[in-house]
């Protein structure tokens, strides 16, 4: 019966044996005899020993007498050595077989080769160990070298090599290799990368792997002498596997060397697969995390460059998020983290209130806002702020605002010094214009002077004749004070023309202002035997800006045409000028004459600095008067009529019924507007 | 009592027209005012005037052009042009055209009553 046993047992594919109560080894079948090349004799006993890789003989024997001691099955992982040396991992399980009274008659042993799954769990634990470094953001050359050294633990005797190949790139370059001679890996990557420099240089450039089993029997690579640096470095076997990108871009190659011929197994062309996979994850992630930075270190640059800084603000949770560069601008420390609170400590307290309105509005409505504020820093300096942001919705559907802020400080004080020259300017022509209209200011005032003269003597006389006439007395001194206010009248809209002020915003009525102008001028124009019809529209909105400015381009305009009108005789000279509102939002001046015309080659250089077709012009007028009304926000233009003569014109936008006002610090009344102004510097 | 001599008067200003006639009706002229060359050419005083006062710079006919058409008129009527120009340029022409006085507002009552009766003596 037993022998019957012996033979089944002897039969079975497995590696079994069985052992005395006290450990002894006392039979091992055909199957483990076959497997280790060990007879029964040799591994009888505690003789099995040899069989047993050495790093865990030590471990087994402690489990093995712990069963021993305890006499309860038991199991445990060791490399059994194979009749050819070759180590495989195998699960030892161990049965006892014990008495009625619980003593152990005998173990029984089956050992299974388990070494498909130690490898694949050693090369999942080893694929995770990767992927961590890569996830913790190690350097490539760490990951590369870790690699390698694990493909090299797995395929002994082997040395592995990982070298890289940027797009357009003319040489290798060096990646990884833990076990190889600089001197090798050197002279490699010194060569051309081509077809023609070795094997990686050709699997890289062909995009294929390249096995060269046997460099000594090589032909290819002659001409570049790889094949004899990798022999002087005692190599013989070179397989080189090209590491693609996910869009099939070539990274770099992965390569096996051994020091004898040898031809990859189905085992390694495993290995090569999943590693050089391993090495494209780690070779991309290192280069968008390279191009990441460099943008992000362009993005700072240029936030820095143009003082603009970007920031989140989440309206639900008050959570703010700033870039750097606005810790710069509101001077405080990135490692303070930003709450509104923050923010108010930083702004112009002049500032906080359209700050808090803007801040309610924008909670209330969630949509896109712009919105200027000032800062007032520790040191008493102030700086002009331009935000502007547009509303998004996160992943959970709640507000969420990206904006950019950006510190036009400098911009502001530009603009406010060329709004001064603008403004010195426009009153050096504005004198010189009032200078061509001394005749007609005398006139105007002569005028009543004269009047204020002759009623003064006629009084005298009246209050002097016998009897006197009272009553012809009060007449003519009530006719002395109504010519006085004329006079005064005048002056007082010279004083306005003449005084030297800087850019202000008003409603201005441009029916009263043409009118003003008109007064002013009548006598030159009449002198100059011009007919001035005016057609002002009833009911013009107001405009807005500055009255003086804008009644300094009225005059401009109507002398100019008085002038474009000097040389002509065949027909009344006829001047017309015009109000009108244009489409709701602007209003609109024109002044038409009946003079020479514009010259179609010169109408565009008409509104250039000192062009002029008059003798004693500087050519300065209109190119002033335009430079008013684009800071006006507005439009002047010249145009030829129907019959003879040439119809100037500006539009402006309309004041504040039409407008909007606008958060921040200053009024503005509509967006063009708060350009003309900043245009104007005169916030 | 001798009948007074008529002055009249031409200027689109209205307080001229309002002032002067009482100055010189003071002095003791009969005076007549008119606001255009046009109007006092289409009166009835043109043939009696002994003075014409007249605006150099109006609308429609100019002074200087009334009294051109007064000479072709064959009309002797002396004029003193008065203006509130300041351009003195004037003065020489209308003089050489024969015009008895050119005053420039704003002038005195001498002045004007200077160049009044000059008119009158030379009519």
């Amino acid at each position: 019966m037993e022998s019957q046993l012996s033979q089944v047992v002897d039969a079975l594919p497995g590696l079994v044996w069985t052992a005395q109560p006290h450990g002894e080894v006392d039979f091992v079948n055909r199957r483990w005899r076959e497997y280790t090349g060990i007879s029964s004799d040799a591994a009888a006993g505690w003789a099995w020993q040899s069989a047993i890789h050495p790093d865990d003989l030590p471990r087994l024997l402690d489990h093995w007498r712990l069963l021993l001691q305890s006499r309860k099955p038991g199991e445990f992982e060791v490399r059994l050595r194979r009749f050819d040396g070759v180590f495989r991992w195998f699960l030892i399980r161990v049965l006892p077989s014990r008495d009625e009274h619980g003593q152990v008659l005998k173990w029984y042993g089956q050992n299974v080769d388990i070494e498909d799954r130690k490898r694949a769990e050693s090369l999942l634990t080893e694929e995770k160990r990767l992927l961590e470094m890569m996830a913790r953001g190690s350097p490539l050359t760490e990951v590369l070298d870790a690699l390698c050294r694990f493909v090299e633990s797995a395929t002994p005797d082997s040395h592995c090599s990982i070298l890289l190949a940027e797009p357009g790139a003319t040489r290798l370059q060096f990646g990884a290799a833990p076990s190889l001679p600089a001197s090798l890996v050197d002279a490699v990557i010194s060569l051309p990368l081509n077809a023609e420099s070795g094997a990686c240089s050709t699997a890289i450039s062909l995009n294929q792997q390249v096995i060269a089993s046997d460099i000594m029997s090589e032909t290819r690579w002659q001409s570049s002498g790889w094949c004899a640096v990798a022999l002087q470095h005692g190599m013989r076997a070179c397989w080189s596997t090209p590491i693609s990108s996910r869009n099939g871009r070539v990274l770099g190659s992965f390569a096996i060397l051994y020091r004898e011929p040898r031809t990859p197994t189905t085992l390694h062309q495993n290995l090569i697969e999943q590693f050089t996979h391993l090495a494209s994850i780690a070779i991309e992630r290192s280069q968008s995390d390279a191009a990441l930075r460099r943008s992000e270190e362009f993005l700072a640059k240029a936030q820095q460059v143009s003082s603009t800084g970007g920031f989140y603000w989440r309206p639900a949770t008050r959570e703010v998020i700033w870039s750097e560069q606005v810790y710069r601008i509101f001077e405080l420390d990135p490692a303070v983290p930003v709450t509104l609170e923050l923010i108010f400590t930083r702004l112009h307290p002049e500032d906080i209130p359209a700050f808090e309105e803007m801040l309610e509005r924008q909670l209330r409505d969630g949509t896109d806002f712009e919105h200027d504020h000032r800062l007032l820093l520790p040191d008493r300096s102030v700086k002009y702020l331009h935000v502007v942001a547009q509303a998004t919705r996160d992943q959970d559907g709640s507000l969420l605002y990206v904006a950019a802020v950006q510190d036009v400080t400098q911009q502001r004080r530009s603009e406010e010094a060329l709004g001064k020259l603008r403004s010195e300017l426009a009153h050096m022509a504005r004198v010189t214009s009032l200078g061509a209209l001394t005749a007609s200011i005398a006139h105007e005032v002569n005028q009543p002077l004269s009047g204020i003269l002759t009623n003064a003597c006629t009084g005298l006389r009246m209050l002097s004749a016998h009897p006197p006439n009272i009553e012809g007395a009060r007449e003519t001194a009530r006719r002395t004070i109504r010519d006085a206010n004329r006079a005064a009248d005048v002056i007082t809209r010279l004083r306005g023309l003449f005084a030297k002020k800087d850019f202000t915003t008003e409603l201005v009525d441009l029916n009263e202002a043409t009118r003003e102008v008109a007064a002013l001028a009548a006598s030159e124009l009449n002198r100059s035997r011009v007919v001035l019809r005016t057609e002002l529209a009833e009911g013009l909105p107001p405009a807005m800006g500055d009255r003086v400015q804008l009644q300094q381009v009225i005059l401009n305009l109507l002398l100019n045409a008085s002038d474009a009108m000097s040389g002509v005789h065949d027909r009344p000279r006829q001047l017309v000028i015009r109000t009108e509102p244009e489409g709701g939002k602007r209003v609109r001046l024109s002044i038409q004459d009946v003079g020479i015309g514009l010259n179609a080659e010169s109408v565009d250089q008409l509104f250039e600095a000192f062009y002029t077709t008059k003798a004693e012009g500087m050519g300065m007028g209109l190119s002033i008067s335009r430079s008013i009304i684009e800071s006006h926000q507005g439009r002047l233009w010249a145009e030829a009529n129907d019959g003879p003569g040439a119809t100037f014109a500006f539009s402006i936008p309309c004041g504040a019924e039409n407008g909007t006002v606008v958060e921040g610090y200053g009024v503005v009344s509509t967006p063009a507007v708060a350009d003309a102004e900043q245009i104007m510097g005169s916030r | 009592m001798a009948m007074r001599s008529l002055v009249a008067i031409v200027d689109d200003d209205e307080s001229v027209r309002e002032s002067l006639p009482d100055l010189l009706r003071e002095f003791g002229f009969a005076v007549e005012a008119f606001s255009s060359a046009e109007e006092f050419l289409a009166s009835e005083v043109v043939g009696q005037t002994k003075c014409l006062i007249l605006d150099v710079a109006m609308p429609g006919m100019s002074g200087p052009a009334l009294q051109r058409e007064l000479q072709r008129r064959r009309s002797a009527i002396p004029i003193v042009f008065i203006t509130a120009h300041a351009d003195e340029s004037i003065r020489p022409r209308v003089l050489e055209a024969g015009a008895v006085d050119c005053l420039f507002k704003p002038f005195s009552e001498t002045a004007l009553l200077g160049a009044v009766t000059t008119a009158l003596r030379a009519s």
